[in-house]
């Protein structure tokens, strides 16, 4: 006779099947939106402390006028203009990666397009401020748009100003219909782990996305074609904020190298605030499985590509205003070099096309504390740019007895601080309140590698696009 | 009438089961995907998504708004501004640019909405968590007699589970 079996294998056998495991890319995303330490509520504080300080200062001087600014006689265009342009030419890293780089099937773009487009909507809201800060009268700042008014007069459509708003609002329309519409099937992920608020967050902004067959079909199309919009997008924006200057006939300023120069700057500063705010936060949030150094490598070839391009645009600069002829063009490029703005233009040429030559070494490009230095450097570089060709062109007009000297003020100085403050800001809210890195896209490359374990990678890397 | 829910962990194999289930003739099916994938984009509908036509629509409209506009608006009032003619096409050529590319551009946002049925209030009853994990549902509505042809197709194309619910 067989005896009874143990009593533990009875229970073994009515055990409950385990509930399914949840993915691994979900968990590891989701964890950076979970909970925040010390470190992030201060560092919160202190952004939100600068941008008020920053929003009083600019209270100043709606109050007492443009005169806080250090606009002198024959300089009008100062820090702010400056500020927005660097911001314009930071925000354009994003969609260059989500759209230029998806239409090249670049898929390395996955681990990173999340925050650069984050970072592109709110470098293009802090770019856009300054337009309202710099005209002083901020109450008649909506002039700008055409709409009907009793002066039965319309906004002249042949000014690159009026080029420049729409550019700005249509680039920053469309850079977050993008961000948001990458978004969904993340925020669908989030709803479907998130308890109270968020639940109710998520639940909303998901917008019932359930990833049924049409659906992911009609996503893919969008994603496709507002990729393709948004390529001549981000090439036309910087061109039309270039030629704000280009259309004018300031020694300097008129040259019709302007539009590739300022798209290859843009490119440049905004690779570079991408790492340079990437760096850390892969580190604290733990994302080095995502986020590899890899990443960072293809990033900084873009940055030696675009230095290379912009160095070159440096030199053009100089040779065509010696081929040229005009006494003008010959003295404003003479005094950007050794003229009182001298120490200005050696930053930026050390920064923007020296430090960058690094960036031939493998070493230094998978070294991430040197990488973060010079994208730290690269920003500092091309603030000066921008400083450089703005002021400097202004200084040095065609009347030597309106030459004058333009130093910013400490209000200026203020808002500009207060401008990194607001950005990072809102990247900080951004960081916990939505999925960083593109769950959805970086899961297609996980199910496939389990589709196809033999790991053929340059086939996983170039999967999964749209029909 | 009973629905099939066939879990998978492959979208080659969804895709697949899919297509034999369509030429067997049960059209009723819907897939959940955690991920965007083209052999299932494929599957149940070979067209193109209609997405496309709203951002040509978009499109059009943007570019016939931004040169009708600035042209309208320059002659409406005329004021002679370095000589150059009110209808001047080149510089509004880059306000039509930007239309084209707005318009467009909001247009996809709106034929994701419409070809997506989204927004939704309530998600379907099959909908599972596990579908925005690394699982991909395959639903079948079908006749009662066909619940087991339709299961063992399911399990012949290595699902993982099969329920039947009864509705």
């Amino acid at each position: 006779m067989t005896p009874p079996p143990p009593a533990e294998s009875v229970a073994a056998m009515i055990r409950p099947t385990p509930r399914p495991r949840d993915s691994v890319v979900n968990r590891d995303i989701l964890n950076v939106m979970r909970g925040a330490g010390p470190g992030y509520w201060l560092l919160l504080l202190l952004c939100i402390v600068v941008v008020h300080v920053a929003g009083s200062i600019w209270v100043l001087q709606v109050y007492k006028g443009l005169g806080i600014a250090g606009y002198a006689h024959p300089i009008f265009w100062g820090a702010y203009i400056v500020t927005f342009v660097f911001w314009v030419g930071i925000a354009h890293a994003g969609t260059l990666i989500s759209a230029i780089l998806y239409l090249f099937r670049a898929k390395w773009r996955n681990a990173i397009n999340r925050s650069a487009e984050a970072m592109t909507i709110f470098a293009v809201l802090t770019a856009a401020q300054f337009l309202g800060i710099h005209v002083g009268r901020i109450w008649k700042s909506y002039f700008i748009l055409p709409y009907p008014n009793q002066r039965g007069l319309w906004v002249n459509f042949k000014s690159p100003l009026l080029w420049d708003t729409f550019a700005i609002s249509t680039y920053a329309t469309i850079s977050a219909v993008f961000l948001f519409i990458g978004l969904i099937p993340d925020l669908a992920i989030a709803r479907d782990r998130a308890r109270g608020v968020r639940k109710v967050l998520y639940t909303a902004l998901a917008l019932g996305w359930q990833g049924t067959a049409t659906q992911w079909k009609a996503h893919n199309r969008s994603v496709l074609h507002l990729s393709g919009l948004a390529t001549p997008l981000v090439l036309s924006v910087h061109s039309v904020v270039s030629w704000d200057f280009a259309m004018s006939i300031v020694p300097g300023w008129h040259a019709t190298i302007f539009g590739p120069y300022f798209v290859a700057g843009a490119i440049f500063s905004g690779f570079a605030m991408v790492l340079t705010m990437m760096i850390p936060v892969r580190r604290i949030f733990g994302l080095e499985e995502y986020i590899t150094d890899y990443h960072f490598e293809n990033m900084s070839r873009f940055i030696l590509l675009t230095s290379l391009i912009v160095g070159y645009a440096y030199g053009a600069e100089y040779f065509v205003s010696w081929y040229s002829g005009v006494e003008a063009e010959q003295t404003s490029f003479w005094s950007r070099a050794f003229g009182p703005y001298w120490l200005s233009t050696w930053i930026m040429i050390s920064c923007n096309v020296i430090f960058p030559q690094l960036l031939w070494f493998k070493k230094v490009r998978t070294h991430i504390p040197t990488l973060f230095v010079l994208s730290v450097l690269v920003n500092v570089g091309m603030w000066f740019e921008r400083y450089v060709i703005i002021i400097t062109g202004l200084s040095r007009e065609y009347d030597p007895a309106v030459w004058g000297i333009y130093t910013p003020s400490w209000a200026e100085m203020g808002i500009v601080a207060g401008s990194f403050a607001f950005f990072c800001m809102f990247f900080l809210i951004f960081l916990k309140l939505f999925p960083v890195v593109a769950i959805a896209e970086v899961k297609e490359i996980v199910i496939h590698e389990k589709e196809h374990p033999e790991g053929d990678w340059e086939h996983a890397h170039t999967y999964g696009e749209i029909h | 009438m009973p629905t099939l829910v066939g879990i998978f962990e492959q979208p080659l194999c969804v895709a697949d089961v899919s297509r034999r289930l369509r030429s067997r003739g049960y059209n009723d099916l819907q897939i959940y995907s955690p991920v965007p994938s083209h052999e299932i984009d494929s599957a149940l509908d070979e067209k193109p998504s209609r997405v496309r036509i709203f951002t040509l629509i978009g499109g059009l409209a943007g570019v016939t708004t931004g040169y009708a506009m600035t042209i309208w608006m320059a002659n409406n009032w005329q004021i002679m501004l370095g000589g150059k003619p009110f209808s001047s096409i080149p510089p509004y050529t880059v306000i039509a640019f930007e239309l084209t590319i707005l318009f467009g551009g909001l247009m996809t946002a709106l034929g994701l909405f419409v070809v997506g049925k989204l927004p939704r209030k309530k998600l379907d009853p099959e909908y599972q968590r596990r579908f925005s994990s690394e699982e991909f549902g395959l639903v079948v509505r079908c006749r009662d007699r066909d619940v087991s042809e339709i299961e063992a197709l399911m399990r012949d194309g290595h699902a993982t589970e099969v329920e039947v619910v009864e509705a």
